[in-house]
Parts: C-alpha cells; sequence; structure tokens
C-alpha cells in the first residue's frame, strides 16, 4: 500500500498553503502595485495606524476588489469541498458530488428563471432587483434538493438509491428547463446565462458575501462535528445504526448542510463544477478515509485550489478574465488523473 | 503691492493655466465596451485615446491590436484598472453591475450610452461623445450627416416602393452555414431590414431556429445571410449546402441573396450602417438600383 500522509502534516502543510494562496490572492492582480504598498494598505485595511499618502488606490483595490473577492474563494471553495465530502459520506460513493441531489440543478433553473425572467416579473421593488438572481438560484437550489429529499423518503425512511435516482431525474428536467428558457431568451440574456453556467468571483462585494460567509462557517463548524458518525456510515447503514448512530438524521443533516451550503455558494458565484468531486477524492488519496481528517483537510484544500484557480483567472487573460469554472476543471481534472494513475501503479 | 506688468503676467498665465486644466478635464485615457460606441470614437478622432476595447469592438481592424477588456457583460474591474483608464465608456448592456461600481469607486468615470436601435439614440450619444473628446463641432456634424443619409434612403425606398412591392426577405444568421437563426420581430435585424424596405417574413420574437420546411414555406424573395465564421461566397455556398429547402425558394432561382456583416447586428447603431442599408435596398429594389447607390 501507498504510504499515507500523516494527518497533522496534511492539515500543517494545507494550511501553510491556504496562507500563501490568500496572500498571492491579496498581491496579484493586473494591477501590479508595489508590493511594499500592499502590506502598507493591508495592515491599514486592519486598523493600524499607517500614514496613508498615495495608498488611496493600493486600499481600494486591495479593500474593494481584492479582499472581498478571496474571502468569496476561500468560502465557495471551502463549502463545495465539504459538500462533496457529505455527499460522498452519505451515498457511500466516490463518485458522488453536491450536484447529485439536485442542488446545482435547481439552483441553475432558478438563475434560468432570474435571468431570462426578471423583465416579465416586472414591479419589482428597487431593493431587491440586483439580489434576484442570487435569490433566484439558492430558493431554487433548497427547493429542489427538498423535493429529492421528500423522493427518497418511505416510511419514516431514506432510501439513499432512491434519492440518488430521483436527484438524476431532477437534474435531467432542470437540464430541460434551463434549455427551455435559454430558447426564450434574446442573445443577450443568452450569453449571461452561459457565463453563469461557468461561475466567476469576479465582482465579489461585502454585501453579497455576508450571507455565504455565515453559511460557511454554520456548515465549516458543524460538519466535523459528525466525522463519527459519517466513519460509522462508510461500514452500512444498519451497521452505524447498530453502533448508534442517528442514521436518518445524519442523512437529513448532511442533505441540508449541502443544500444550504452549495445553494449559498452557487447563489454568490455560479456553478463551479469540480472542486466538490474532486478535493474529497484528493485528500482521501493522500491521508486516508477518516472523516476527522477528510473534513478539515478538504475545507483547506477546497479554499487553496479555488484561489490558485482564481488567480489564473484573473491574470491569464488580464484585462479580460476567464470563467473559473474552465480553470478549475483546467486545473484539477489532469491533477485528479495524474493521482489516480499514480495510484495505481 | 504688484506692479502693473508684473500682475498683467500673472494674469495672463492664470489663463493659460485655466485653458490647461480645461483640457486636461477631458478624459485622456479611454476603455470602450461596445462595438458601436469604439467606432464612434474612432470615427470622431478619438481612436488614439482608447487604451482597450472588449470584444465586440472589431471596427475598424485596427482596434483589436488594443488590449482586450473581455465581453461588455462580464467585465473584470482590475482588469479595467490596470489599463488605467480615466473614463470608461459603454452601452447599458455593460455590466456586471457590481464591477461597474468597483470601477466608479477607484474613481473612473463610467458614462453610459443608448444601444438602442433609434437615431434619437445616435444623436444623443454623438452628442454625449463629442463632449467626452472635446469634438462637440464634429459631432453634430456626424450626427447631422447620419440623420440626412438615413433620411434620404428613407425617400428612395418610398420612391422605390411605387413601382415594386416591397419584397418579402427572411435575415439567416449561421455559423458557417449550419441551423441559422432567423431574426424576428424585435431584433436589430428586423431593423435594418425595414430601414431597407424589406417585408421581413418571420414573424416570431427575437432569433430563432427554423425547420427547413418551415423556411421552404415562407418562400422569401430575397435571402440576407450573415456568417459569423465564412465569409461572401463560402458561407453562400455553406448555407445551401446545409439547407437543401432554401434551393427551391424564389429567392435562390433568382439569385436575390445578400451577405451582411454580422457585427452590425449587436451593439447599436454604428457608422457603417447607412452604407450597408443602401446596398441592401438594392438588392431589395433592383429596378431602382441605381438611386441608391451614392
Amino acid at each position: 500500500m501507498r504510504q499515507r500522509v500523516q494527518p497533522r502534516t496534511l492539515i500543517i502543510c494545507l494550511s501553510l498553503l491556504c496562507l500563501l494562496a490568500v496572500w498571492l490572492s491579496l498581491a496579484l492582480g493586473p494591477v501590479s502595485l508595489p508590493l511594499f504598498d500592499t502590506l502598507r494598505a493591508g495592515l491599514r485595511l486592519l486598523g493600524l495606524p499607517i500614514a496613508g499618502d498615495g495608498l488611496q488606490q493600493a486600499e481600494m483595490i486591495l479593500g474593494q476588489i481584492r479582499l472581498p473577492r478571496t474571502l468569496l474563494g476561500l468560502a465557495v471553495g471551502a463549502v463545495l469541498a465539504l459538500s462533496g465530502v457529505a455527499m460522498q459520506g452519505l451515498f457511500r460513493n466516490p463518485l458522488a458530488d453536491p450536484g447529485l441531489v439536485g442542488v446545482a440543478a435547481g439552483a441553475a433553473m432558478g438563475a434560468a428563471v432570474a435571468i431570462v425572467g426578471g423583465s416579465w416579473f416586472g414591479g419589482m421593488p428597487e431593493v431587491l432587483a440586483p439580489y434576484l438572481l442570487s435569490l433566484c438560484a439558492f430558493i431554487g437550489g433548497l427547493g429542489v434538493t427538498a423535493l429529492v429529499y421528500r423522493l427518497g423518503r418511505r416510511d419514516g425512511q431514506t432510501n439513499v438509491a432512491t434519492m440518488l435516482l430521483a436527484g438524476v431525474a431532477m437534474t435531467a428536467l432542470g437540464g430541460a428547463a434551463v434549455g427551455l428558457f435559454s430558447y426564450l431568451a434574446d442573445d443577450a440574456t443568452l450569453r449571461t446565462l452561459t457565463f453563469w453556467n461557468l461561475g466567476s468571483l469576479n465582482g465579489a462585494s461585502y454585501e453579497r458575501l455576508w450571507p455565504l460567509l455565515m453559511v460557511a462557517t454554520g456548515v465549516a463548524l458543524w460538519l466535523p462535528r459528525r466525522a463519527r458518525a459519517l466513519n460509522a456510515l462508510l461500514l452500512g447503514e444498519s451497521e452505524a445504526r447498530h453502533l448508534g448512530i442517528e442514521v436518518e438524521r445524519l442523512k437529513r443533516e448532511l442533505v441540508f448542510c449541502t443544500a444550504l451550503g452549495v445553494g449559498a455558494a452557487v447563489a454568490a458565484a455560479g456553478l463551479i463544477g469540480f472542486i466538490g468531486l474532486v478535493v474529497p477524492h484528493l485528500v482521501r488519496l493522500l491521508a486516508g478515509p477518516d472523516h476527522r481528517v477528510v473534513l478539515p483537510a478538504s475545507l483547506l484544500a477546497g479554499g487553496v485550489l479555488m484561489l490558485f484557480a482564481d488567480l489564473a483567472a484573473r491574470l491569464l487573460l488580464a484585462p479580460a478574465e476567464l470563467p473559473i469554472g474552465i480553470v478549475t476543471a483546467f486545473i484539477g481534472a489532469p491533477f485528479f488523473l495524474f493521482l489516480l494513475i499514480r495510484g495505481r501503479s | 503691492m504688484m506692479r502693473r506688468p508684473a500682475a498683467l503676467i500673472a494674469l495672463c498665465a492664470g489663463f493659460v493655466l485655466s485653458t490647461q486644466a480645461l483640457a486636461a478635464e477631458l478624459p485622456q485615457r479611454w476603455v470602450s465596451a461596445g462595438g458601436a460606441l469604439s467606432e464612434w470614437v474612432t470615427a470622431l478622432g478619438g481612436e488614439s485615446r482608447l487604451v482597450g476595447v472588449d470584444t465586440t469592438s472589431q471596427h475598424p481592424a485596427s482596434l483589436k491590436a488594443l488590449p482586450s477588456v473581455g465581453y461588455q457583460r462580464q467585465l473584470s474591474a482590475e482588469g479595467i484598472l490596470s489599463l488605467r483608464p480615466d473614463v470608461l465608456v459603454g452601452t447599458e448592456e455593460m455590466g456586471p453591475p457590481p464591477v461597474l461600481a468597483q470601477i466608479r469607486k477607484a474613481g473612473v468615470r463610467v458614462e453610459l450610452f443608448s444601444s438602442k436601435a433609434e437615431l434619437d439614440a445616435v444623436d444623443q450619444n454623438l452628442k454625449h461623445l463629442g463632449q467626452l473628446l472635446g469634438a462637440e463641432p464634429q459631432a453634430t456634424a456626424l450626427a447631422a450627416g447620419y440623420r440626412q443619409q438615413l433620411d434620404a434612403l428613407q425617400a428612395q425606398v418610398k420612391h422605390a416602393q411605387a413601382g415594386q412591392k416591397a419584397p418579402g426577405v427572411l435575415l439567416l444568421v449561421g455559423h458557417a452555414g449550419a441551423k441559422p437563426l432567423i431574426a424576428g420581430q424585435g431584433t436589430a435585424g428586423d431593423w435594418l431590414l425595414r430601414q431597407a424596405g424589406a417585408h421581413n417574413l418571420a414573424e416570431h420574437q427575437g432569433y430563432k431556429n427554423f425547420s427547413n420546411e418551415a423556411l421552404a414555406a415562407l418562400d422569401p424573395d430575397v435571402v440576407v445571410f450573415s456568417d459569423r465564421a465564412l465569409a461572401d461566397e463560402q458561407a453562400l455556398q455553406a448555407l445551401l449546402k446545409e439547407n437543401p429547402a432554401l434551393a427551391a425558394s424564389r429567392a435562390v432561382r433568382e439569385q436575390r441573396l445578400v451577405s451582411l456583416d454580422p457585427t452590425l447586428l449587436v451593439g447599436g447603431l454604428g457608422p457603417r450602417l447607412p452604407a450597408t442599408l443602401r446596398s441592401l435596398a438594392a438588392t431589395f429594389y433592383p429596378a431602382a438600383k441605381g438611386s441608391f447607390a451614392q
């Protein structure tokens, strides 16, 4: 068997990588700021009394553009990766990803309704209009997941296999609905929809950040507490029940955390594929299947991968920008294949 | 107390400085996000001030050498700020809104223009651009000339219609001929056809896919095709090959097919429009062809 990385080493390495990613994400961008200015502006943002002359631009770019973007990237990456762990644990299948319970399809459907149908709603209150897209995506994701969960329940028991199939069916249905809306859309809205489906951290602002940060903190605090239960579930449902785990409650919590987390992430940054599927895998390949390690390590690794992908997204074509979904797949998929091949030999 | 000559010099210097200050207030570094707008800026002699354009700015070809800020709806705040612009001009299609807010916060002027297919919109856009470029007389002249050309065209079309019924036309927008979309009501393509005196046979809204049979049933007198991948003759061959139903239509039998530059269909009315409309009208009214030449 291949040598596994010690859990402690892995977590320390990932934490250091995470700090590095945050630093790079704050220090690098299309606008090249002198390193010293970035440092001083950063310290000023932390409230330290440093002379601010000549720092307006650095402060604005750091505080209004890069910092919210970095926080958004961390939160989205962490939540997607954690949800991936939750889903792979729930379905006891390494191919599971957060989209499996229909949350991505529901969010995409909500977004399509908002983007294409936005004008049909007409008398929208001014305050709500900028948030319509996020709100619809969130509600769509949560609604479809709730439906899938409901469909999987019979006689007070949740049948995971039924839920999986219901998720597949709802995903197909969501795809059809998005297709219908694309057909009804005009050229411009169609393009907006396409870009939304590829995700982006562009234009992150604090108002949009807070809801996600709260959800992400909640999920990040809650899921690791259920690590032992997830470990027990690996043995099988009845085995877990014999070990004294309330399996039905656990399933409910996992589905709820995923729906809430992915719903909020998708609402803030659009559909970003791949992280939820691959990050947990990657961590398991490195450190084995113990959820007490996999959960915190996935949280960190998700954030790190997201930030590095975003760096590429904003720097490669500067001053234009790539949708981040493209980058996460381009970075992640080959890396994943490499790990697979190495693991086999 | 200052002596008189010195005071005079100071006064003159003051005037000179203040006019210089006025000139400095005009934005010197421009980023333009909108195809037609970039063309107008160029037409007003502002090309040298452009430091970046979006992906819809394809004309004149020299603009393609400038840094691209991406698609107009998908701008990146830091990307644009890295070009150190004084002003960002674009249509109301420009976005996303949070990015525009960030750009404003960084002290860059964001000027919005109309992308509506209306002459009044062109007038206003040109006036606004003229002020920003300090080229108001040129802008006024350009706007008047534009309006006059389109008005003249309307008169000529009306005249031609006395001798010939308005032809039924379809505008097909395709990619290498395959599965073309038909420009329906309310599209920029529809506006173009009507301006050139055609009757748009498509009655649906927006750009829609059509079945081959429906295409044959509409039996257009003229087909206007706009291909994003191929040019003129090649595009025509591809279109006919991919859509055999067209071959039976009156337009093909009488060889009345004309190509249209697809970049004219996005981003509002640009300076290249009147010439295009005249050539379209000449195809629509072959008997009155001479009157459309200018």
